[in-house]
C-alpha cells in the first residue's frame, strides 16, 4: 500500500543499479465532461512494467502545475506539485480541485520500490461548466416516456374522448352515504386522521374533505369535522367554507361544524367516541393517516349503524378499516381519489399517464429479471452486453 | 263469487286506439282463451263513451263466439246462463294516455326512485321525478309541476323518524305549484303522501287545503326496506276514483266490472310476477309500441318496471335512431344502403305511423330498430332494476379487493330463465324466427334461456284476471298467451372464429341424439316442437360459461317451440365485425342458420347467394 510519495532523492543509494522502470504512456488531460466544472480527468495507458502480478510498478504519482508555469524549464518543474497517488493498475484519475479560470497541466510518475519513472506531461487543460449532464440522458428519456404519456392522456381525455378508470367502490359510495344521513335526518362526521397537515395522508383526506362538503351543501345536511390538529382545523375549515360557497350556499356553512378537541390521540378518540354514540351520525369518513384508535372508531361507527368510508396508506391499520367499515380505500386510491372524483380531464390524464408509467417500470423490471435469468442459464456473452447496457441505462451516475 | 263456479269470463283492455276483448272458458277441467274480438276505443269526440267501444268489441266476439253477452239495454249479461253472457267481466285501461303521475322524495337514488318504483309498478307513467338533491332550484320545480299536470303526485322522503324539513320542503313546493290535474277542472289533484310519519302533520299543514291529500304507509320505514304495496294500492284507488272517473264513460264501466280496473301496463306485471312467483323463475317480459316500449322484470322476487316514453316503432323512431346512431341500426343490415335513404325510410315510417313493411328490406331496416330500441330500453332498464341504495354493508377482510357496493343491479342474464317480447313488430313478424333472433340481438341472453312472445297481447286480461281466479289466468297464460318460440342456448366468452365453443348433446323425443360442437361465430337451428322436451348436456370449452362456472357442464330439460333449440356460438359480450363486407356476411350466414327470411326471397333479392346454409337443419 502506497501512503506517500517517495521522491527520487530519497531513493536508496544502490537504487541507480537497478533498470530503471518506465513511465506511463500516452498520458492526456481534459475537461471532464458532463459536470458543474471544477474537475479536470487525466488519463493514461499504464506503464509497461504495471502488468497484472507484475511488481515494478506500485502506483502513480499525479502532479499538477498552473499555467502558465516559469519561463524555464527547470522552474516548470519545480513549479509542479503532488497531488495524488493511484494504484499501480489504474489509467483515470479525476482532479476534483481545479480553478474554472485557470488551465492546468499534469505529470505522472510511476512509483517504484527503488526508484521512480521519468515522468510523463500532459498538454494543458482546463475544466468548465457544461449545460447537460450527459451521465443522466437515461433519466432525461424517462422523463419524456413519463410526461409524454401524462401529456397525451391529458390531450386525449380533453378531446371528449372516454378511457378506463377502474371503479372505486368508497368514492362511488360517497354520495350513497350522504343521502343515508340526508334520509334519516342525522349528521356526517369526517375524521381526517390524527397526523398534521406536513402528512401527505391528511393532505389526500382534505381534499376528499371538500368533494364532501360541496355534495353535503347540496343536500343541506349537517356534518361534524372533529380534529386533533391546530392546523388541521383551519385547514378544513377553508376548505368546507369555499365548498359551501361553491355549492351555492355560503349562508349554511358555520365554523361551529369544524373544531378542535386535543393533540392526545386516545383523548381525542374518547371525544370522537363520545359524539358518535350521542350524535348518532349516519355517515362516517375517516380520510387520513390512523394508528391505534382506526379499530376503535370504526367498530363505534358500525355499533351505531353509520355507512363508514375509510382510507389511509397505513398498511397495519387496514385489516380493521376493511372489516369494520363499509368501503375502505387502499393506499394508494386515498391519493387518487382527487382526480378520480373531479372527473376533470387534467388530473384524470395525470393519473392515467402514472399509471402507465407504473406499467412501463414493472415491464422493464420483470425484462431485468428476464435478462439476468437468460443470462446465468444460458452464460451467452451477447445477452450478458444486452444486460450490462440495460443495467447501466437504469443506472444514475453523478 | 267462488272461483269454482266461473266458468265463462270476458275481459277487455280498452287501449288509447282499439279495445280488445277476449273470452275465457272453461272447457273440461281448464280454462281456455277461445274467441277475440275488438273494436276502436271510443274515448275522444264524436263518441266520448268508452263503453260504446267496449260493446262494440264484446258484439264482435258474441258474433264469433255464438254466444249473446250483451242485452238490449246494451249491458252485459250476467252470469251466464243457458249458453248466454259471462260469469265475470273485468277491464284494463290505457286509454287517454293511460295514469301519468309525477313523483317526489328527498334523496333521488333512494325515496324517490322508491317512488318512482311504485308509481311504475302501479302501470303510471312517470313524467318527472323530483328531488332535493335534482339540482333544479325550486322555482324550476315549481314550474315543472305545473307545466306537466299530472293526474297525481305521490310524495315520499325520509325514513320512519328521519328528516322532516326536506320532505316539508318537497311538500311547500307542491302547494306553491298549486297544481291542476290534467282531467276534470272541478276536483283538486290528488297527492300521495308515502314518508316519513314523523312528517305528516307538517305535509297535512301544507297540503291539506290544497290538494286531495291521502297518507299512507312509508314506502321506505327503514332505508334497509322497501315497502311499495300501501302506496301501490292507493295508486290505483285514486287511479279509479279520479282519474278512470274523469275519463268519459269510464263511471258506467265501473259499475260493469267484477274487479277494478287496473291500468294496462299494472295488469301486465301482475301477471308477469304471477307467473315467476309460482314457477321460482327469474322473468323479463317486453312490450315495444309505437310511442313507448315498456320493460317488465321479476328478478331475485323483486318486481320492475320501466317505460322508455322515447323508444317505439312509429311515432318515436326517429328518436331510436337519433339515440342509437346510425351506425348502430345499420350493423344489422345484411346489405349495404345508402345513409340518406335509411334516413328516409326511417322519417316516412315517423310521419306514416300505421304503415307496415311492403318490402324484405324494409322489413329488415324495420327489425334492425327494434333491436337497437329493445337494447336501449333493456339498458335503461337494467340501470333501474337495482338493489336498494343506502344501505349499510357487513364486511370480512375477505372483501379486501372486492367491495360491492349497494344499489347494484338486478339483472344476471346467466340466472334469467325467460324472456316474453309482445307488441307488433314482435308478435305479429312474419316468422317466429324473426322474433327469436330480434330478441336474442337486443337481449343478449345468456347461458339457457327459454323465448316466448305474446300471441295476441292477451297479458293485460290475464294480469286483472290473475286478481280474481289465479288458476284461470296462469293455465290461459301457459296454454293461450305465450307462444313458445323455444330454447337459446348462449355460451358466454370469447374466442376466435371457428374455435370450439361447446360440445352439446341433445336427446330429441324421436328417440335420436345430436352429438355436435358448437364453434365461435355460429349459430345453429335445431327444430324441436311445441310442447316437445329434449334433454340437452353441454360441455363449454374452458373459456366459455353456460352458468355453471367457466369449462362447467351442465345437464338439463329444454323446451321446444315454434322456433326450435338456437345454439348461439357468437359469444358474450357480442361483436359484430368493423369490417362492413365481413359483417355483412356474418350476418347472412346467422340468417340462413335460424332460416330467418325465407331463402328463397332472398336470393331473388340478390341479398345471399343460393349456397345452402351451414347451421341449418
Amino acid at each position: 500500500m502506497l501512503t506517500a510519495f517517495v521522491p527520487r532523492s530519497q531513493a536508496r543509494p544502490d537504487a541507480a543499479m537497478l533498470v530503471r522502470i518506465r513511465p506511463p504512456v500516452s498520458p492526456r488531460a481534459f475537461d471532464t465532461p458532463s459536470d458543474a466544472g471544477g474537475c479536470i480527468t487525466v488519463r493514461w495507458q499504464l506503464s509497461p512494467d504495471d502488468q497484472p502480478g507484475g511488481k515494478l510498478v506500485e502506483g502513480y504519482g499525479i502532479y499538477r502545475a498552473e499555467e502558465p508555469a516559469g519561463p524555464s524549464a527547470a522552474l516548470r518543474v519545480n513549479s509542479f506539485k503532488p497531488i495524488d497517488v493511484v494504484p499501480a493498475g489504474t489509467t483515470e484519475y479525476k482532479d476534483s480541485s481545479t480553478d474554472d479560470a485557470k488551465t492546468y497541466r499534469y505529470r505522472l510518475v510511476a512509483l517504484s520500490e527503488f526508484e521512480n519513472s521519468e515522468p510523463a506531461e500532459t498538454p494543458v487543460a482546463q475544466s468548465s461548466l457544461q449545460l447537460f449532464n450527459l451521465n443522466r440522458l437515461n433519466l432525461l428519456v424517462i422523463s419524456i416516456i413519463i410526461s409524454g404519456t401524462v401529456i397525451f392522456y391529458i390531450q386525449y381525455l380533453k378531446s371528449g374522448r372516454q378511457t378506463f378508470i377502474r371503479k372505486i367502490a368508497g368514492l362511488e359510495a360517497v354520495d350513497e352515504a350522504i343521502g343515508r344521513a340526508t334520509e334519516m335526518g342525522r349528521p356526517i362526521l369526517f375524521i381526517p386522521g390524527i397526523q398534521d397537515m406536513n402528512d401527505i395522508q391528511t393532505v389526500a383526506g382534505m381534499i376528499i374533505l371538500g368533494r364532501i362538503a360541496k355534495t353535503i351543501a347540496e343536500y343541506d345536511t349537517p356534518i361534524e369535522v372533529p380534529t386533533s390538529r391546530a392546523l388541521v382545523m383551519t385547514t378544513a375549515r377553508e376548505i368546507v367554507k369555499e365548498a359551501y360557497l361553491a355549492a351555492g350556499r355560503p349562508d349554511a356553512y358555520s365554523d361551529d361544524m369544524i373544531y378542535y378537541l386535543t393533540d392526545e390521540q386516545f383523548g381525542y378518540v374518547a371525544g370522537v367516541n363520545g359524539i358518535m354514540v350521542r350524535k348518532k351520525p349516519a355517515a362516517c369518513f375517516y380520510m387520513g393517516a390512523f394508528f391505534a384508535e382506526s379499530l376503535i372508531l370504526a367498530e363505534t361507527g358500525n355499533d351505531i349503524g353509520a355507512i363508514q368510508i375509510a382510507g389511509t396508506a397505513m398498511p397495519a391499520q387496514l385489516p380493521f378499516f376493511i372489516a369494520a367499515c363499509d368501503y375502505t380505500l387502499i393506499g394508494e386510491e386515498l391519493f387518487a381519489a382527487s382526480a378520480y372524483l373531479s372527473g376533470e380531464p387534467k388530473q384524470l390524464g395525470s393519473l392515467k399517464g402514472q399509471d402507465m408509467g407504473k406499467i412501463i417500470a414493472m415491464a422493464c423490471i420483470l425484462f431485468g429479471v428476464f435478462l439476468a435469468t437468460l443470462t446465468s442459464v444460458t452464460g451467452s456473452s451477447a445477452i450478458l452486453e444486452v444486460l450490462e447496457w440495460f443495467r447501466s441505462f437504469f443506472s444514475v451516475s453523478a | 263469487m267462488d272461483p269454482e263456479k266461473i266458468k265463462v269470463i270476458l275481459a277487455t283492455d280498452c287501449g288509447s286506439t282499439t279495445t280488445k276483448a277476449i273470452l275465457i272458458e272453461k272447457i273440461g277441467n281448464e280454462y281456455r282463451q277461445t274467441y277475440r274480438g275488438e273494436a276502436p276505443t271510443t274515448v275522444e269526440a264524436p263518441f266520448e263513451d268508452v263503453t260504446m267501444g267496449v260493446a262494440g268489441a264484446v258484439q264482435e266476439l258474441a258474433e264469433l263466439s255464438g254466444r249473446k253477452l250483451i242485452d238490449e239495454q246494451g249491458r252485459i249479461i250476467k252470469p251466464c246462463q243457458n249458453g248466454q253472457g259471462c260469469d265475470i267481466y273485468i277491464s284494463t285501461s290505457s286509454a287517454g294516455g293511460g295514469l301519468q303521475m309525477m313523483v317526489a322524495g328527498v334523496v333521488r337514488k333512494m325515496t324517490a326512485q322508491s317512488a318512482e318504483r311504485a308509481a311504475l309498478g302501479a302501470g303510471a307513467i312517470v313524467m318527472d321525478v323530483l328531488a332535493s338533491n335534482d339540482k333544479r332550484l325550486p322555482y324550476e320545480q315549481i314550474q315543472r309541476i305545473r307545466h306537466l299536470r299530472p293526474d297525481m303526485i305521490l310524495l315520499s322522503g325520509g325514513i320512519d323518524g328521519g328528516t322532516i324539513t326536506h320532505v316539508a320542503e318537497m311538500g311547500e313546493l307542491i302547494a306553491a305549484a298549486d297544481p291542476k290535474p290534467r282531467l276534470g277542472m272541478g276536483y283538486r289533484l290528488p297527492v300521495i303522501f308515502a314518508g316519513n310519519i314523523n312528517a305528516r302533520a307538517e305535509i297535512e299543514r301544507c297540503l291539506q287545503d290544497k290538494t286531495d291529500l291521502s297518507i299512507v304507509d312509508n314506502l321506505r320505514p327503514v332505508l334497509e326496506e322497501e315497502n311499495l304495496n300501501p302506496a301501490r294500492e292507493k295508486i290505483h284507488d285514486l287511479f279509479l276514483e279520479h282519474v278512470m272517473a274523469q275519463a268519459p264513460g269510464y263511471k258506467k264501466l265501473i259499475n260493469w266490472v267484477d274487479a277494478p280496473i287496473m291500468p294496462t301496463p299494472s295488469a301486465v306485471g301482475s301477471i308477469l310476477k304471477t307467473i315467476a312467483d309460482q314457477k321460482a323463475i327469474e322473468a323479463i317480459g317486453v312490450d315495444i309500441g309505437g310511442a313507448t316500449t315498456d320493460v317488465f322484470s321479476v328478478l331475485k322476487g323483486v318486481f320492475n318496471r320501466t317505460v322508455s316514453a322515447n323508444l317505439g316503432m312509429s311515432y318515436s323512431i326517429s328518436n331510436v335512431v337519433a339515440e342509437a346512431g346510425l351506425g348502430n341500426i345499420m350493423r344489422w343490415l345484411c346489405f349495404e344502403m345508402d345513409e340518406s335513404d335509411l334516413r328516409n325510410r326511417i322519417k316516412n315510417k315517423m310521419i306514416r305511423p300505421t304503415t307496415i313493411p311492403q318490402t324484405l328490406k324494409e322489413l329488415i331496416l324495420e327489425q334492425a330498430v327494434a333491436r337497437e330500441a329493445l337494447r336501449l330500453a333493456f339498458r335503461q332498464h337494467k340501470s333501474f332494476a337495482t338493489t336498494l341504495a343506502g344501505v349499510q354493508q357487513q364486511r370480512t377482510i375477505g372483501d379486501t379487493f372486492e367491495q360491492i357496493s349497494s344499489g347494484a343491479g338486478l339483472v344476471n342474464m346467466l340466472a334469467l330463465d325467460l324472456i316474453i317480447g309482445s307488441g307488433g313488430i314482435l308478435s305479429h313478424a312474419p316468422r317466429a324466427e324473426q322474433t327469436a333472433m330480434m330478441i336474442i340481438d337486443a337481449f343478449l341472453p345468456e347461458g339457457v334461456t327459454l323465448l316466448a312472445k305474446d300471441s295476441i297481447f292477451m297479458m293485460p286480461h290475464l294480469g286483472v284476471l290473475a286478481q280474481v281466479h289465479t288458476k284461470a289466468a296462469t293455465e290461459v297464460f301457459e296454454k293461450d298467451c305465450m307462444v313458445y318460440l323455444g330454447t337459446c342456448i348462449c355460451p358466454v366468452g370469447q374466442s376466435k372464429q371457428g374455435r370450439p365453443v361447446c360440445r352439446y348433446t341433445l336427446e330429441l323425443p324421436a328417440g335420436n341424439t345430436v352429438e355436435e360442437t358448437l364453434n365461435f361465430g355460429e349459430m345453429r337451428l335445431i327444430r324441436l316442437g311445441l310442447g316437445e322436451k329434449a334433454k340437452l348436456a353441454a360441455e363449454p370449452t374452458r373459456n366459455f360459461d353456460l352458468g355453471q362456472g367457466k369449462g362447467r357442464r351442465i345437464e338439463q330439460e329444454i323446451i321446444g317451440g315454434t322456433v326450435g333449440v338456437i345454439l348461439d356460438g357468437r359469444g358474450r359480450p357480442l361483436n359484430l365485425a368493423d369490417d362492413k363486407k365481413r359483417r355483412i356476411e356474418k350476418l347472412r350466414e346467422w340468417m340462413l342458420a335460424l332460416s330467418v327470411y325465407d331463402q328463397k326471397a332472398l336470393e331473388e333479392k340478390g341479398l345471399v347467394g343460393a349456397k345452402a346454409p351451414a347451421g341449418a337443419r
